[in-house]
């Protein structure tokens, strides 16, 4: 009888699967996995560290760093953080406008997820055409604030500048393009044959098994739990729109990859409404601009693309936060790699991790 | 049938081959940026700059070095002013800050560079520098005389800290 031993196969850091710097050590039996231990850092730039040492209003450009692809929703929640700390009142069409951005930002997070996610199944072609509508949002973006990336377009207060005139009917033109592209992705990914096999079924959890790794968004609402803060919290304006939260039923990768494709649907809703509804005003609170909130601490937590995001921040009276700590959900959910990978084959521990959607930029903060 | 899907996949691929091209051919045509287009290289308006320096105290990480001369009037100028572009993160804050809307991008998207030096911008041009040393020399000729200090000064706020004739330099924050 011969002997057979496990060994430790290291994916990573520099693998194009991993959406940035992540090493994951696979304990194998063969082509089994039998542990995957995932191993963070590569892409740590202390940003806590960073907006301890600037003052609040200097820190919001740094979260945009934190989740690059979705920095709308990031600007969000540290600003909803500081205004709460400092009881800054936010006009209300500032707040339409936020709801708006960071809507588009989602439909443009889960495009990037389809994409990689299609990518990484070896289906290239299924990148290019997210890819190519996502580009829609960016120049709305571009537009309203001037960069494709880290937009710095929600402030503390408020928001940086109104929308320009054009804004509302070039938004409307993209929305009105978004059943004809979704349509676009179900049939060139969800009816194709090997995409289901290689998600269905696949790196399945239960809700017993989400809860306890704490993860939030998109993935625990996979495993059939309506968790979304939108609801639940009902934060910024959301109570007053009209939407469904999106859940799965089996927890699996398909369920995963469900559930943020009708969340395109349902951020294009909320967008629509927003649009309709948003009323004329300032766009930025009165404030004095050297910000010092009274001695205290806030936890703050918005809905971002990829789940719960928290900012916890201590104030000691002075210009600069005395601690800031990010909930990232990226981090969270990514404590379930190695459930979502044990048993399974190599191949589909590249699919596993696509499909918690993580970005290493939050992961590693 | 199983193939079904795959076939719906491909008529989508054969529908854009034939369709109208996403894509142009980038160094023949460019693209014009937007309004706020937040890139490029910072530019200054040197006849409208007030050399208050708000625009390094705004910046979250210290991008801008600025040196103020003072002239024989008591009047600020910039004496140099180097925009770091590789420390820059392209916020907007300091454009934002400038009061009398000085500072400008100059929405020129192809900054890279091969050397990390040649990232160092220095933003006053030449025309710059020669129209400060006319300035310079100007107040030099003829100074107006100080104003005489009131019989009840306003403390502290009314005292502009060009009161000092040496050259200050904006040190970056601890």
């Amino acid at each position: 009888m011969p002997q057979t031993e496990t060994y430790i196969l290291n994916m990573g850091p520099q693998h194009p699967s991993t959406h940035g710097v992540l090493r994951v050590n696979l304990e194998l039996d063969g082509e089994k996995i039998l542990r995957a231990t995932p191993m963070m850092g590569y892409l740590h730039r202390g940003i806590e560290k960073l907006l301890e040492s600037r003052t609040y209003i200097q820190g919001v450009p740094y979260t945009d760093r934190l989740d690059y692809v979705s920095s709308m929703n990031n600007n969000f929640g540290y600003c909803r953080a500081v205004e709460e700390l400092a009881g800054i009142e936010v006009p209300a069409r500032a707040e339409y406008i936020r709801v708006i951005m960071a809507e588009l930002n989602r439909i443009a997070s889960h495009q990037v997820f389809i994409g990689s996610l299609a990518n990484d199944l070896g289906a290239s072609t299924g990148m290019l055409y997210t890819f190519r509508d996502r580009e829609e949002i960016l120049d709305l973006f571009d537009l309203v604030c001037g960069a494709r990336m880290t937009f710095h377009y929600i402030r503390v207060g408020g928001v940086a500048r109104n929308l320009p005139p054009e804004f509302a009917e070039k938004c409307r033109k993209f929305l009105d393009r978004v059943p004809e592209f979704t349509e676009e992705y179900a049939n060139l990914l969800m009816g194709n044959e090997i995409f289901q096999r290689r998600l269905k079924g696949v790196s399945r959890l239960t809700p017993e098994q989400a809860l306890a790794h704490n993860m939030t968004g998109p993935n625990i609402r996979a495993t059939g739990i309506p968790f979304d803060l939108r609801k639940v919290d009902g934060y910024s304006v959301y109570p007053q729109f009209a939407f469904e939260v999106p859940v799965g039923e089996n927890g699996d990768n398909w369920d995963r990859f469900r559930v943020r494709f009708r969340e395109i649907t349902e951020s294009a809703r909320i967008v629509r409404q927003a649009l309709e509804g948003l009323p004329e005003g300032p766009v930025m609170a009165k404030f004095p601009k050297m910000l010092k909130p009274p001695k205290g601490e806030v936890f703050s937590r918005t809905e971002g693309t990829r789940g719960e995001l928290g900012f916890y921040i201590v104030s000691d009276g002075t210009a600069k936060p005395y601690r800031v700590h990010i909930r990232r959900p990226s981090f969270i959910n990514m404590q379930a790699l190695d459930d979502m990978c044990r048993g399974y084959l190599i191949g589909d521990s590249v699919v596993a991790f696509s499909a918690i959607d993580p970005l290493m930029g939050e992961v590693d903060c | 049938m199983f193939g079904k899907g795959l076939i719906t996949g491909m008529g989508i691929t054969i529908r854009h081959f034939f369709g109208k091209k996403a894509t142009f051919c980038y160094p023949e045509e460019k693209l014009t940026m937007t309004e706020h287009f937040r890139g490029g290289h910072l530019t200054i308006d040197y006849k409208k700059c007030i050399a208050c320096q708000l625009c390094a105290i705004q910046c979250p990480n210290q991008a801008i070095k600025l040196k103020v001369v003072t002239d024989a009037n008591r009047k600020r100028h910039l004496e140099s002013y180097v925009h770091s572009m590789g420390r820059c993160l392209y916020c907007d804050l300091c454009i934002e800050g400038c009061a009398p809307h000085a500072l400008s991008w100059d929405k020129d998207y192809e900054i890279s560079t091969w050397h990390k030096e040649d990232l160092v911008h220095q933003v006053m041009t030449d025309e710059d520098r020669s129209y400060l040393a006319e300035v310079m020399t100007q107040a030099a000729a003829n100074p107006t005389p100080p104003p005489v200090p009131k019989a009840a000064p306003k403390p502290a706020a009314a005292a502009p800290p060009a009161a000092k004739p040496a050259d200050t330099e904006v040190k970056p924050r601890e």
